[in-house]
């Protein structure tokens, strides 16, 4: 691993500034079946959606490509927090990457209860699912709703000393407001966005696609939105050093890189892993190039350094009389 | 999941050597590879980028391998714009393959496998037969198609007649491994009527004692796997169908291509991609 990729995140150490997102990559292990593929390639790897209780999940179909991008609605199957804990857990090596936990309820007190249970485990961090698109009650019935981001977090909060991170939907009207609200209950980080809430049809049946009939929508199409969020994020979560994984459509170098500069401190990969399973070593790389051409020596010192156009002179055409 | 399975599914460039149309919008294209050539079991897939243009790769079924020049072949329709893309891949040109992935069919003590294929089904029969074509196994093989089939069949050599069914698969029969055609067009030497149907000519005429060596394999559209299972059940028969479903990662990362499976514990949604594709019938259906 390239030495200058090396980084701090809400107290953890990371080797990479890659992220492997929630949902993407099963409990940690699936990836591993790929030849040449490696956690320790990886910054922190996070663990699929888990709820108290297990869940069987939505019908399918559960995935389906849409232009330059996917729908997923797979409603948070996971085998419950119990066996995450006791069966699932044991067996992830830490001496390879970090691993975080998400995690997702139905009402706020099993929220608080799935943080306390995994306080008492070695997991590395907590990531508070308030923005999942694909389920009846919870999810993103939370996070549209800051003030009751800010009741999750806070009881969260209350029942771990683990780095909180809360996970943030795009499909909300103010997401800087929603974060500083998450800020003030005290998280620790910032995940930048979940899925957009999307819909495709088959014309020959007339029904959605997506057995859940609506879905999350990932991949480059939302690449561009993801980014300014995580701008309108940065401008409220700077001044608390609230840091941030920028996720959303992240495809190529270039897309981290941009991240980076709006604002993120490490960049979560999906979606991309899907088309390439080796992208992960690529962005590396170009990430650490990028770093030595421009003669910085950390990833700390990208961050967020966008330097906005002064945008006053649109309508002005006095000058060119 | 444990570490055994780490690495076991290649990332590979594999260059297109060869790709037939056939009428139907069906195309068996061979690729040059011989990493899945020699790893692949009988049942397994793989997961390809058909183009620049499309981003999510697509599943399909290893038809055959050919382990001497290794290379493997995949027969499949143009159903949707993965396939329609694929199909204007040239010879030459090199597309990013994901593979072998996915459990595979378990031969067993039953000595009689009977195969039934249907329309793009017929991949993973065909790559049982080649797996067991030179052991003590005494496959007969059933494959349907309400398109015309993409090889040229006839007359079997054995001139077994299965209610009207006398013609066969070149392939199969080049292999020694006996194979009846189905469908309900009216095609010379074919069997007239579902895979079913002959799959029943075929089990009445065995006795007793070799209908207890029988054990069913099946691929092919939903309604036709309820049908074989359905079979199955009637002649108390073990049946093993192999399944597919819109799939994003392939290696059991995302859980989007699952399917509902009966287990001692209740249901379970189960991923096609690596806990199957090969699932028991009768925890299926």
């Amino acid at each position: 691993m390239h030495n200058n990729l090396k980084t701090k995140f809400c107290g953890m150490s990371l080797d990479s500034p890659i992220v492997l997102l929630s949902g993407c990559v099963g409990f940690g292990e699936e990836y591993t079946r790929i030849q040449g593929f490696s956690n320790a390639d990886v910054g922190a790897v996070c663990l699929k959606g888990t709820t108290l209780e297990p869940r069987l999940g939505n019908i399918p179909h559960r995935v389906t490509e849409t232009p330059s991008g996917m729908i997923n609605a797979i409603g948070l199957q996971n085998p419950g927090t119990d066996v995450v804990i006791n069966e699932i857990m044991p067996n992830l090596d830490k001496t390879e990457t970090r691993f975080i936990i998400n995690i997702s309820g139905s009402s706020v007190e099993e929220y608080g209860e799935i943080a306390k249970r995994f306080d008492d485990t070695d997991i590395d961090a907590i990531e508070i699912n308030i923005s999942c698109p694909n389920v009846k009650e919870g999810g993103v019935a939370f996070g549209n709703d800051p003030d009751m981001s800010y009741r999750v977090v806070e009881l969260c909060r209350k029942n771990t000393t683990k780095p909180l991170i809360t996970k943030l939907s795009p499909n909300q009207t103010d997401i800087a407001h929603s974060a500083q609200r998450c800020i003030d209950a005290g998280t620790d980080g910032l995940a930048v966005i979940n899925t957009l809430m999307g819909m495709a049809i088959d014309t020959r049946s007339r029904r959605p696609i997506i057995g859940n009939n609506q879905g999350g929508l990932s991949g480059p199409a939302i690449k561009p939105i993801a980014l300014l969020k995580v701008h309108q994020v940065y401008q409220v979560s700077k001044h608390h050093n609230v840091p941030i994984i920028g996720q959303g459509g992240i495809t190529t170098v270039n897309d981290a890189l941009e991240f980076i500069i709006a604002g993120s401190s490490t960049v979560g990969i999906g979606t991309a892993l899907f088309y390439d399973p080796l992208i992960c070593n690529k962005i590396n790389d170009g990430i650490s190039q990028y770093l030595i051409d421009n003669k910085l020596n950390s990833i700390d010192e990208l961050v967020g350094t966008l330097t906005l156009n002064s945008a006053i002179s649109q309508c002005d055409t006095s000058s060119d009389k | 999941m444990t570490k055994e399975n780490r690495g076991s599914i290649q990332v590979i460039d594999c260059q297109i050597l060869a790709h037939y149309q056939f009428a139907g919008d069906q195309h068996i294209l061979t690729m040059d590879s011989p990493e899945i050539a020699k790893a692949t079991k009988p049942g397994q897939f793989v997961h390809i980028t058909v183009s620049d243009a499309l981003l999510m790769r697509r599943p399909i079924s290893i038809m055959s391998i050919d382990a001497e020049n290794g290379t493997f072949d995949l027969l499949y329709k143009v159903v949707g714009e993965g396939t329609r893309q694929l199909a204007e891949r040239k010879i030459g040109e090199v597309l990013s393959v994901i593979g072998p992935i996915g459990n595979s069919f378990k031969m067993t003590n039953k000595k009689r496998p009977l195969l039934i294929g249907g329309g793009v089904g017929m991949p993973p029969m065909i790559s049982i037969a080649q797996s067991i074509k030179d052991s003590d196994y005494q496959p007969f093989t059933i494959l349907g198609s309400e398109a015309p089939f993409p090889f040229d069949e006839k007359a079997a050599n054995n001139a077994e007649d299965y209610a009207g069914a006398t013609h066969t698969m070149p392939l199969l029969e080049d292999w020694g491994v006996e194979c009846r055609l189905a469908s309900l067009q009216n095609y010379e030497g074919v069997y007239q009527g579902y895979v079913t149907g002959l799959a029943k000519v075929y089990l009445d005429g065995l006795s007793a004692n070799e209908l207890a060596q029988v054990e069913v394999y099946s691929c092919g559209p939903h309604p036709m796997l309820v049908a074989v299972a359905k079979l199955a059940k009637e002649y108390n028969l073990p049946c093993q169908v192999s399944l597919e479903e819109y799939m994003a990662c392939a290696v059991g990362g995302c859980a989007g291509c699952v399917v509902k499976v009966q287990t001692e514990s209740g249901p379970a949604m189960k991923r096609v991609c690596v806990d199957g594709p090969i699932f028991d019938a009768a925890l299926v259906f």
